[in-house]
């Protein structure tokens, strides 16, 4: 490699070029940061589309069965909790903020801010978690599971048992929030991965390619219980 | 390749924004308790969805960031969300008008409206202490029905 630079005949200059003069960030394959930041997010962006439709195929399968049992679908979505449904919203919603600002902040070279913004979000998503884990639990305890094993028992649910149907509200209700709840624990993991290179100093605003995509997965979680909270704990 | 640096969103922005956020959620909220929710009648589903999608689009246009950015990014994701209201609008063109597909007996359309009207004229009287009945409770309806169509088809050759 030395010696390519001492000879550095003209045709191979553009190879030396190539090879060494742009950031070690930056892969072969692309002509400049911008090109190759800008790809990445149309991946993501393309990817975000399929995660949407995989969410839209539950959410069409709540549509039809509400439509079909209204008297269910009001009955059991009673049960549920609105005051943690709310509190989970606003921490969900925060945690968007949060890693929003984690962007903000990197753009600006704001390295340790950054660090804390995206610790934060993890922080929130772990609480949003332990606030769900409470929910089924509750729900659990008074035998409102999905499908075949429903058996409610207890002052609010007993009634339950009497209403044809009820069970499917809950086989929706845990598959939606069970897999929106799997979607936060492999943004938490992604994002602390993100975290950890933050405080390696990996990253800084010519390169943040990383939590920009983070960001952007966190914030279509957000999006799918903005429309999970409504659905299934108010109407 | 020309716009090198990237937008960089205000904090103020960011905060309006989650302030925003929050104040959509506590409408959502308000309007779903009892007082308003019995006013708003059958129009409940479509604000929540409203304000749902209000919110949605608070998101992505600055918190994601669409609004500033590669507008190839905002086509992908407007097609992809098309593409979900096609899926769930045309689903449910079939599965609120289906009826009953399973329903072969001779009966013309307008016997089997009349027979609907009469049916729902009934339930409108029932209370809901009448509705909580098990399935096993229902009515012998169904067996009633088929002798009906078995001493139709009899007739028929």
């Amino acid at each position: 490699m030395a010696t390519d630079t001492e000879t550095a005949p003209a045709p191979t200059t553009t190879d030396i070029e190539h090879d060494h003069d742009h950031p070690a960030h930056l892969q072969h394959h692309f002509v400049s940061s911008e090109q190759q930041f800008d790809s990445a997010k149309l991946g993501m962006w393309l990817f975000l589309i399929t995660e949407v439709l995989l969410f839209s195929g539950m959410f069409v399968a709540y549509a039809v069965f509400r439509q079909w049992h209204p008297t269910a679908f009001a009955e059991a979505s009673a049960t549920l909790n609105r005051t943690m449904g709310t509190i989970n919203t606003i921490v969900l919603l925060t945690s968007s903020l949060t890693v929003a600002l984690s962007i903000h902040y990197i753009q600006l070279d704001k390295v340790k801010q950054c660090f804390y913004s995206l610790l934060a979000t993890i922080g929130l998503a772990g609480g949003f978690m332990v606030i769900k884990y409470f929910e089924y639990t509750s729900k659990f305890e008074h035998g409102a599971f999905p499908g075949g094993l429903f058996e409610p028992h207890g002052a609010h649910y007993e009634h339950l048992a009497q209403i044809p149907y009820a069970p499917q509200f809950f086989s929706i209700y845990f598959v939606m929030t069970g897999i929106h709840g799997l979607h936060v624990l492999i943004g938490m993991g992604f994002l602390g991965w993100a975290a950890f290179h933050v405080w390696r100093g990996a990253f800084s605003s010519e390169y943040y390619t990383h939590i920009e995509l983070g960001g952007l997965y966190w914030h279509l979680v957000d999006i799918i219980w903005i429309f999970l909270f409504p659905l299934l704990y108010l109407i | 390749m020309s716009d090198d640096d990237h937008h960089v969103l205000p904090k103020n922005t960011l905060l309006a924004v989650f302030g925003g956020l929050i104040v959509l959620t506590g409408l959502t909220v308000a309007v779903a308790v009892e007082p308003v929710a019995s006013l708003l009648g059958p129009l409940t589903v479509p604000v929540a969805i409203a304000i749902a999608a209000t919110k949605a689009t608070l998101v992505v246009v600055f918190f994601m960031a669409l609004k500033y950015d590669n507008p190839v990014n905002a086509l992908t994701f407007t097609i992809g969300i098309i593409m979900v209201v096609v899926f769930i609008t045309f689903t449910m063109f079939d599965t609120v008008y289906r009826g009953d597909l399973g329903n072969v007996a001779p009966q013309t359309v307008q016997e089997m409206d009349r027979q609907q009207k009469e049916a729902q004229q009934e339930m409108d009287q029932l209370d809901s202490e009448d509705l909580r009945v098990a399935p096993a409770d229902y009515p012998d309806q169904q067996g009633a029905g088929g002798e009906s169509t078995e001493s139709g088809n009899a007739d028929s050759p």
